[in-house]
């Protein structure tokens, strides 16, 4: 045992190569993407996609499904296809900072529910919708866009750009994008407008999402 | 009297005006973070936007979507789109003309090729010929020529009944109608008429194409302004960018758009 215990001089010369790297090593991690995030690979990407699309068509095309029953299927799916908790992360910016740990845990919450909510009694609605996959997949640096095309019956076709990126070793949504535009930019500058035209409180703007959650659920219970 | 100018000029009056009269407040020096927000937002006279754009909401809720609504209910979708070509391929001097300025002549000569099969194969531009042949058309204009001239699109303005722009954007808006050889296409009653009913039809058919979206972000933003700001943004950047990637055409302007019937991806058949 004693044998194997490093002697001083072991340790300097181990202290050398493990040191020595480090600043090559903290450039390294400089450049590569922030937070958990690997590489996508865009084959993958795109079978999610189209997996999901498929299961989201086939829900919202069920027949014996009823608007609430499809609303709640389609939410099951959006939200093992959507990183929410990143995507909400995101869209808050600047203001994650700002909030404390009750206000972070409560609009983590509000903003899953929105979401679920929105895209749910968006594509709800969308009986006879068919879904193919588009001919531009492309990769960008953090994660790869995969394009689709939506057909409804009576009105033009419209594609749609899916961000998919790695999270926690699974394909995830992290935005939607129509004609260039995306979603979680939009919401951002929303959400930052609700903050600022309020003193920069964080809590107006939960108080905004919470307004806005009841008046979906109003929705809900009419539709 | 071409039709458009009247009300161009006025709305551009009526802005600055309005502009003058408010300006949103500068963070202090010490925030560098709202500070570049701001810069982003690049909208200083945002309580002068905010109140143009109630007015435009008024008058959008009770004028505006209630005609494009009617229109989508009492025109079947074959006749819309032959409306929407239509509308399209009487643009496409001014498509071309902007093609040529930016020096892009692969696009000039898809829109050139475009405007003479559609123009005789598709009965006068109600079939989109060149479309179903692979073809899919693009939209250009001067506000777009200007922004690959290198200028910068300037502050945001919200004008009423024309939708989210910037000096850059107005401008090329008038460059364009001025190009435009319908505008100085002989006179008369019957020209005028025609001039007037190619304006609304370009109204009622840009306001129909964005029924859903709007409906949308009046149901679901916090606040509809910025979001309408943001996107008009980003989609501007998007169609100056030019990228056109597997025969998806790239969209003409959003809310203020023109010939909506370039935004369709190209038909099943001829993806893959």
């Amino acid at each position: 045992m004693t044998s194997n215990r490093p002697t001083r001089t072991h340790i300097r010369a181990m202290d050398r190569r493990t040191f020595l790297p480090l600043p090559f090593l903290a450039a390294g991690l400089a450049v590569l993407p922030r937070g958990a995030r690997a590489e996508v690979d865009l084959n993958r990407a795109t079978a999610f996609i189209q997996q999901a699309g498929n299961e989201l068509v086939a829900a919202i095309n069920d027949p014996r499904l009823d608007l609430p029953a499809r609303r709640d299927r389609v939410g099951a799916i959006l939200r093992r296809t959507i990183d929410i908790e990143g995507t909400g992360r995101f869209i808050l910016g600047r203001y994650v900072r700002q909030a404390n740990p009750a206000e972070l845990a409560e609009y983590n919450r509000l903003f899953d529910d929105i979401i679920v909510r929105n895209l749910s009694a968006r594509f709800g609605e969308y009986r006879g919708v068919k879904f193919s996959l588009g001919r531009s997949q492309q990769r960008t640096e953090e994660d790869a866009l995969v394009n689709t095309i939506i057909e409804r019956p009576n009105t033009p076709a419209f594609s749609l750009d899916w961000r998919v990126s790695e999270v926690g070793g699974q394909p995830r949504v992290v935005d939607v994008i129509a004609e260039g535009t995306s979603l979680r930019l939009t919401t951002r500058s929303e959400y930052s407008a609700v903050i600022q035209r309020n003193g920069g409180r964080v809590a107006s703007l939960l108080e905004a999402m919470r307004n806005q959650i009841a008046q979906l659920a109003a929705r809900e219970g009419r539709g | 009297m071409p039709p458009v100018r009247h009300g161009l000029l006025r709305a551009t009056a009526l802005a600055a005006v309005l502009l003058a009269a408010a300006c949103a407040t500068r963070p202090p020096a010490d925030d560098p973070e709202a500070l570049a927000e701001f810069r982003e937002a690049n909208d200083p006279f945002e309580p002068a936007n905010r109140a143009l754009f109630e007015v435009h909401e008024v008058a959008d809720r009770f004028v505006l979507q209630p005609v494009a609504e009617a229109y989508r209910d009492i025109l079947p979708q074959p006749v819309r789109n032959g409306i929407r070509n239509l509308l399209g391929n009487l643009r496409a001097p001014v498509i071309l003309a902007n093609d040529l300025m930016q020096g892009n002549i692969s696009r000039a000569r898809i829109t050139l090729g475009r405007f003479m099969v559609n123009s005789t194969l598709g009965l006068g531009g109600i079939l989109d010929v060149s479309r179903e042949w692979g073809v899919p058309g693009h939209s250009e204009d001067f506000g777009q020529t200007l922004a690959v001239w290198g200028l910068g699109e300037g502050f945001y303005m919200f004008v009423p009944l024309l939708g989210p722009s910037s000096p850059r954007d107005l401008a090329g808006q008038g460059v364009d109608f001025a190009i435009n050889p319908l505008t100085w296409l002989g006179q008369g009653a019957a020209v005028d008429a025609a001039g007037w009913t190619r304006l609304g039809l370009t109204v009622v058919d840009t306001r129909e194409a964005v029924l859903e979206p709007i409906d949308q972000v009046r149901a679901t933003s916090l606040d509809p302004y910025s979001t309408i700001r943001s996107a008009y943004r980003q989609r501007r950047a998007f169609e100056i960018e030019n990228r056109e990637d597997g025969g998806r055409a790239v969209a003409p302007a959003g809310v203020t758009g023109f010939g909506q019937g370039v935004t369709q991806p190209a038909p099943p058949e001829t993806r893959r």
